[in-house]
């Protein structure tokens, strides 16, 4: 049953890799995830994880020593933000095609410049196709929660691939919420020791671990990793089914749908934004609006069946984006919507929306306008320009 | 054992076919390194000639018979720490880099790594630029010389900067052990590799000097001649710092002018008198340091 305590989103992401028992933890302090790493140092400093934890001078070495230790077998851990990201892009996407699992948290945050240190999506949206499954969750319980599943899903064999677990800075790593703490042995009942097979680094089985490789066998390597990308779907709603099955917390896996199935209109979000949507789509409801919101969990990869066939029959929706696409008038998450809707043939009205950057508040009022919005779409209509959710 | 039975009767631990340059020293320093080093070894090479030559595997041909991987440019040290942290039994960790993956890009891990006082072994093998990609400058390279960075026209006179002095630089990281090494001294190479595998209470950094006929232009058959010239006129004195005792390992009381090394290859054939001169001074104030380490003042 664990006990419930108040904590921050930036605790529940440390408790949650702690439950998890990783061997190595190597993280740089960076705004707004500092205390992931302070909180993960005292619970060493207490004798109460026993990991070995090395305070590395950048984010590019801790993804080095993460992925040095995990060739070498062992369960990692890290966390980071936007700047900190960035600057591991190189280890990064190698940890990835070296198809090491790990976890690894995000607090979310914006991009520099203008010079900002507040949230967003932009830092992981722009590192999408770097070959990690990419997971946002809502609040606290959920951060915690999809770490211990993130492992689960990362180290099983028909995926191995590092997850990331998404959540937003500052609106979850700093606020407060009761958090529900499993016990250690209920985590470690539904999470085993890992045994790592297809890379290791022992001398008593010497291997060279990613020789110089021809293309024709690259080519093998990225068919077989975006293979394991659509294998990650089932492996993920297994993980959230046998999550739920121990701990009572279902989550719906690659999507969340809420109020979905009666609905003409549908809003799409990702992250912390979600509750906000909800209780939107409540008023709205309460107003005689046939609203529902789709949550999107995993990014990466794209669940497009999943989001086919919550919007296949209604009349219109809005993808909330905390980010931008470059060269795009919209957002990632409206993009990657698009093209799932159009591969399997639907044709639906749709509106971008882009809010909450750098911190930017995204209001109830926000998502009461864009629902009022799509009130006035007809099906079939082409889509409209973009909607900046501004003051 | 000595070092002659030892590199005699020691398993070669790289593979054959290695496809490094004809004279290459840094292959040599290699083979050397893993018959001290041994079987229960991981190493780590990043991009450079030694993994340009297949030693981290190329082709199915060629590799180490130890566990190798090569690393990125700029993680090396770190990459080595998350394995000795992973590895929960005696496991020598150890990495065989050049020096623009040392001194340049890769400093910042390597600083950070000794500072944690890592028990793993740096190994730099300094052939002053990036040689497997046709000699490019590094911060290693000597005052003077000529590179395909730096070449020599009607303005340019080669490099600018004197020599990015890494094994001191490391040696004031305080390390458990720092050596630094010659191919054309073997007795004391082997004695510092053997050191280096003893050290289980904290990080070490071997720095092997390694002349390279292809890019500076010497003929193949003359490495080692070059290496112990390099020696002899102090460009590249042998020393150790043992928990902070330094010792000059081989020393020098009659050290022979720079030029001497100079006239022997392509690379400083343009460097004039006054140049030459400017190098002497820096090395010549480089020994007085060393020596006033070394309490020899």
């Amino acid at each position: 049953m664990g006990k419930t305590i108040a904590i921050t989103g930036n605790t529940a992401a440390a408790l949650g890799a702690a439950l998890s028992r990783p061997k190595v933890i190597a993280a740089y302090p960076i705004t707004p995830q500092s205390s992931v790493v302070e909180y993960a140092a005292s619970m060493i400093a207490d004798g109460q994880l026993q990991s070995s934890m090395v305070q590395v001078e950048s984010e590019h070495s801790a993804m080095s020593v993460v992925q040095g230790a995990a060739m070498a077998g062992a369960r990692t851990f890290t966390a980071t933000s936007a700047q900190g990201l960035a600057l591991m892009y190189e280890p990064y996407f190698r940890m990835s095609t070296l198809r090491l699992p790990m976890v690894m948290a995000v607090a979310g945050r914006e991009m520099t410049a203008p010079e900002t240190i507040w949230s967003g999506h932009q830092d992981t949206i722009s590192v999408r196709d770097a070959g990690w499954i990419q997971i946002y969750v809502e609040d606290n319980q959920e951060a915690l929660d999809m770490i211990i599943q993130g492992y689960k899903l990362a180290e099983d064999k028909d995926v191995l691939i590092p997850v990331n677990i998404c959540y937003d800075g500052f609106y979850i790593s700093h606020l407060y919420e009761g958090v529900n703490i499993p016990e250690q042995s209920e985590v470690d009942a539904y999470l085993p020791p890992y045994k790592q097979e297809h890379v290791i680094l022992d001398p008593e089985k010497p291997m060279a671990v990613d020789p110089m490789t021809p293309g024709n066998l690259v080519m093998k390597y990225r068919k077989s990793h975006l293979d394991a990308m659509q294998r990650a779907f089932a492996v993920l709603d297994k993980a959230d089914k046998d999550f739920g099955d121990q701990f009572g917390r279902y989550y719906g896996g690659t999507v969340e749908e809420y109020k979905c199935d009666d609905a003409d209109i549908v809003l799409i979000t990702m992250g912390a934004m979600s509750g906000t949507a909800k209780a939107a789509v409540d008023e709205k409801r309460a107003q005689g609006v046939k609203v529902g919101l789709l949550k999107i969990r995993m990014m990466r990869p794209f669940p497009k069946q999943q989001v086919a066939k919550v919007l296949a029959d209604k009349k219109a929706y809005a993808v909330i984006d905390k980010n931008v696409v470059f060269g795009w008038n919209t957002g990632a998450v409206y993009m990657e919507t698009q093209a799932a809707l159009n591969q399997l043939g639907y044709k639906i009205a749709s509106l971008p929306v882009i809010g909450g950057l750098g911190g930017a508040d995204i209001s109830l009022e926000h998502m009461t306008n864009v629902i009022e919005k799509l009130e006035k779409m007809n099906k079939g209509d082409d889509e409209q320009e973009c909607y900046w959710l501004e003051d | 054992m000595n070092y002659i039975e030892l590199l005699d009767k020691k398993p070669d631990l790289v593979t054959p076919g290695t496809s490094a340059c004809q004279g290459c020293p840094a292959e040599l320093s290699l083979r050397a390194t893993l018959k001290v080093l041994g079987e229960n070894t991981i190493m780590c090479i990043p991009p450079g000639c030694m993994a340009g030559a297949g030693c981290v595997g190329w082709n199915f041909d060629s590799g180490l018979k130890v566990p190798v991987h090569i690393t990125l440019l700029d993680n090396t040290a770190a990459v080595l720490t998350g394995i000795n942290e992973a590895h929960g039994r005696d496991v020598t960790v150890a990495a065989f880099a050049g020096d623009g993956a040392t001194s340049d890009c890769g400093f910042q891990s390597l600083s950070a790594t000794a500072e944690r006082g890592e028990n793993v072994i740096y190994i730099c093998y300094d052939n002053e630029g990036y040689m497997n990609t046709g000699f490019q400058r590094s911060g290693s390279t000597t005052k003077g010389s000529m590179t395909s960075t730096t070449p020599v026209g009607e303005v340019g006179k080669g490099k600018e900067q004197q020599k990015k002095d890494l094994p001191l630089i490391m040696a004031m990281h305080n390390p458990a052990y720092l050596a630094t090494l010659s191919p054309s001294h073997m007795s004391d190479f082997v004695k510092k590799m053997e050191k280096a595998k003893s050290i289980k209470d904290g990080f070490v950094y071997l720095h092997i000097f390694s002349p390279c006929p292809t890019g500076w232009g010497f003929d193949g058959a003359k490495s080692i001649e070059v290496a112990r010239k390099a020696v002899e006129t102090n460009i590249f004195p042998l020393y150790e710092v043992d928990h902070g005792e330094y010792k000059l390992t081989v020393p020098n009381k009659n050290p022979k002018p720079v030029s001497e090394l100079f006239g022997m290859m392509k690379k400083f054939r343009h460097v004039s008198e006054q140049g030459i001169q400017d190098v002497q001074n820096y090395v010549d104030k480089k020994y007085k340091t060393l020596q006033a380490l070394v309490g020899q003042e």
